[in-house]
């Protein structure tokens, strides 16, 4: 009765849309990597094939373009940020989802409405603020910017791993006569503790990436992150695509690491509306 | 879970009913409660006060700022801003220039919608194909999408510029051994259409993901047995997906819409970094350059600020309706 009337079809229109699928997701970081080994990136074309493997551009991006200082420097905002926002987060993610008060929606809907603000409105404000402190060109005055607007996602993120933790296991910690900081730090916090890593992975990858603040608020070259440190390597009329792609390969492998190996813990979270990979 | 909150609170009360005073009890009782009830009342926001206090600070304290910089005149001044109250000039200004109706927002509205439709299309697709694979595949298949789920904005349009740059890029160097286009001549970037036809294609890459695993975490919900049914009466794949999976997930498809339109709206880099985006090509301007060039390349911040504020309003009302969908649910247990 129920036989499969279309195994032809299948047999051929399933392997053709993988094959489609895996080319259209995979071939531009494909791109991107074959042309930062390329030793003739700019000639290459249409081939396919890189016409060689070298490591000159990555070379050229460390030595000429000092790209290691914007990895740096990236790399010591996203720590300050994910150090920061953990604490934070994780504070205010146990007091929406263990204490019941009053304004509780009311703060959750908030910070479920100030995450959806358009980075470009905050921009100007912020700038001519940062500018006041003179926290301009600050790697510091950055950091803030990024615990801020990674803030929101963390705990509404966070929420979800606090919820989940049972409380009998909390009460049986009462029961033996813990404080409630003692609980916290013998019992909760080690159970959230894989929520709250890929929680700050992802303000990491959130640090990382951004573009707008870091390229208005940095105007010394020194000050570069890596994300706008590549900007240098177009020029006027012609761009040197060897450099450009090394540096982006090198900005773009350890967030897709971090990405794979975090975002099954993440699931729930990117679904209840946040910020985009 | 409340009263097990405080510990010590209990305590209290217990040592106190030893006691041989029939009257300290009650006392100690009534004091031992009342610190509860502060305790409860006060630990919370005090757990919250850091988490408020930067966001009030760094997101919606700037935001009331740009409102007011939105109505008036501002001058960077060496080690200081001057300001001037100018009245809704900047918004008048603003929803009179041509720019806005023949460029601007035409180029947003229709980037957004060809972006979220292609998203939702494509993601959709994308899901129920993995639904149909076997493990080792789908697993494949997972990770390939990740990998464009985690392509940084900025990497990902470079490697797009690149794919399509004029003379040497791949895609115009294909196009003209086709004999399509003459690759020393055609540049992609100079037009309207080719220059955003890029920018979807970059923005779907990067989005579709999403949608694509949001979608699969759904239909594994809907029970086979509706498939089965559908089938017995004859209902062929396509009637299936629109009279079976269609309505039963139709929650997820207006939340990743909702989103999705969200994100588009508000596209910034992926337009900024393309060649003519950041300011010298103004056919191509979207209400987010717009306004940063407004404010940063032509330091007219009132006016950038204004740009930036009508952004926000269209965006909090699609946000209203986000919420209003995830009420509605009862999904999300507030």
């Amino acid at each position: 009765m129920t036989t499969r009337r279309t195994p032809l079809a299948s047999r051929i229109g399933l392997p053709l849309a993988v094959a489609a699928l895996l080319v259209f997701t995979l071939f531009p970081v494909y791109w991107m990597v074959s042309t930062a080994f390329d030793p003739k990136a700019l000639t290459r074309g249409s081939d396919l094939l890189p016409s060689g493997v070298s490591f000159e551009h990555f070379d050229f991006v460390f030595d000429r373009g000092n790209f290691g200082q914007y990895l740096l420097n990236s790399a010591i905002v996203g720590i300050a940020t994910i150090l920061a926002a953990a604490v934070l987060s994780l504070f205010a993610a146990i007091a929406v989802a263990r204490f019941k008060f009053k304004f509780r929606t009311s703060v959750l809907i908030m910070v479920l409405i100030v995450q959806m603000v358009p980075l470009e409105a905050l921009v100007i404000p912020l700038f001519i603020q940062m500018r006041d402190y003179e926290m301009l060109n600050s790697l510091l005055g950055l950091s803030i910017v990024y615990i801020a607007l990674s803030l929101p996602f963390a705990i509404w993120t966070l929420r979800g791993f606090v919820a989940a933790v049972p409380k009998e296991v909390e009460e049986a910690a009462y029961i033996d006569g813990a404080s409630w900081f003692r609980m916290f730090w013998s019992v909760l916090l080690p159970l959230v503790g894989p929520g709250l890593v890929a929680t700050s992975i992802f303000a990491f990858i959130t640090a990382w990436n951004e573009f707008v603040f870091a390229y208005t608020f940095m105007k010394g070259s020194d000050k570069y992150t890596a994300a706008v440190g590549i900007f240098q390597f177009f020029g006027e009329n012609t761009t040197s695509w060897g450099p450009v792609m090394a540096s982006s390969t090198l900005v773009t492998v350890p967030v897709m690491i971090f990405f794979v190996l975090v975002h099954r813990r993440l699931g729930s979270g990117l679904a209840a509306g946040a910020v985009k990979g | 879970m409340k009263e097990m909150l405080v510990g010590d609170g209990s305590k209290a009360g217990s040592s106190g009913s030893s006691g041989l005073s029939p009257a300290a009890p009650t006392d100690n009782g009534e004091a031992a409660r009342r610190r509860k009830r502060l305790v409860n009342l006060t630990r919370p926001w005090v757990l919250l006060a850091p988490s408020l206090i930067v966001l009030a600070g760094l997101l919606l304290w700037p935001l009331i700022q740009v409102g007011k910089l939105s109505l008036q005149d501002y001058k960077v001044k060496f080690g200081g801003g001057e300001a001037t109250f100018t009245g809704f000039d900047h918004y008048k200004d603003l929803l009179k220039s041509d720019l806005l109706w023949k460029t601007v927002l035409p180029n947003t509205v229709f980037f957004a919608i060809a972006c979220v439709g292609l998203t939702v299309a494509l993601g959709t697709a994308v899901a129920l194909l993995l639904n149909r694979l076997g493990p080792t595949w789908k697993l494949i298949c997972s990770v390939s999408i990740l990998a464009a789920w985690a392509m940084p904005a900025v990497t990902g349009t470079y490697v797009w510029i690149w794919l399509f740059s004029p003379e040497d890029g791949m895609v115009s160097q294909m196009a003209d051994s086709m004999g399509l286009i003459d690759a020393e001549t055609t540049n992609w970037f100079t037009e309207r259409l080719p220059f955003y036809g890029i920018a979807t294609l970059n923005v779907v890459h990067h989005g579709f993901p999403f949608v694509a695993i949001t979608v699969l975490a759904g239909l594994l919900t809907i029970p086979k047995e509706l498939y089965e049914a559908g089938e017995l009466d004859g209902a062929n794949a396509w009637q299936r997906f629109w009279k079976i999976t269609v309505p039963t997930i139709k929650p997820v498809f207006l939340v990743v819409t909702i989103l999705s339109t969200i994100w588009d709206f508000k596209v910034f880099t992926q337009v900024f970094l393309m060649p003519g985006g950041s300011g010298s090509n103004p056919d191509v301007y979207n209400l987010g350059v717009y306004s940063y060039i407004e404010a940063f390349a032509k330091n007219d911040y009132g006016a950038g600020a204004a740009a930036a504020v009508l952004l926000t309003l269209l965006l909090l009302v699609i946000t209203i309706v986000y919420i209003r969908t995830l009420f509605r649910q009862g999904e999300e247990d507030l």
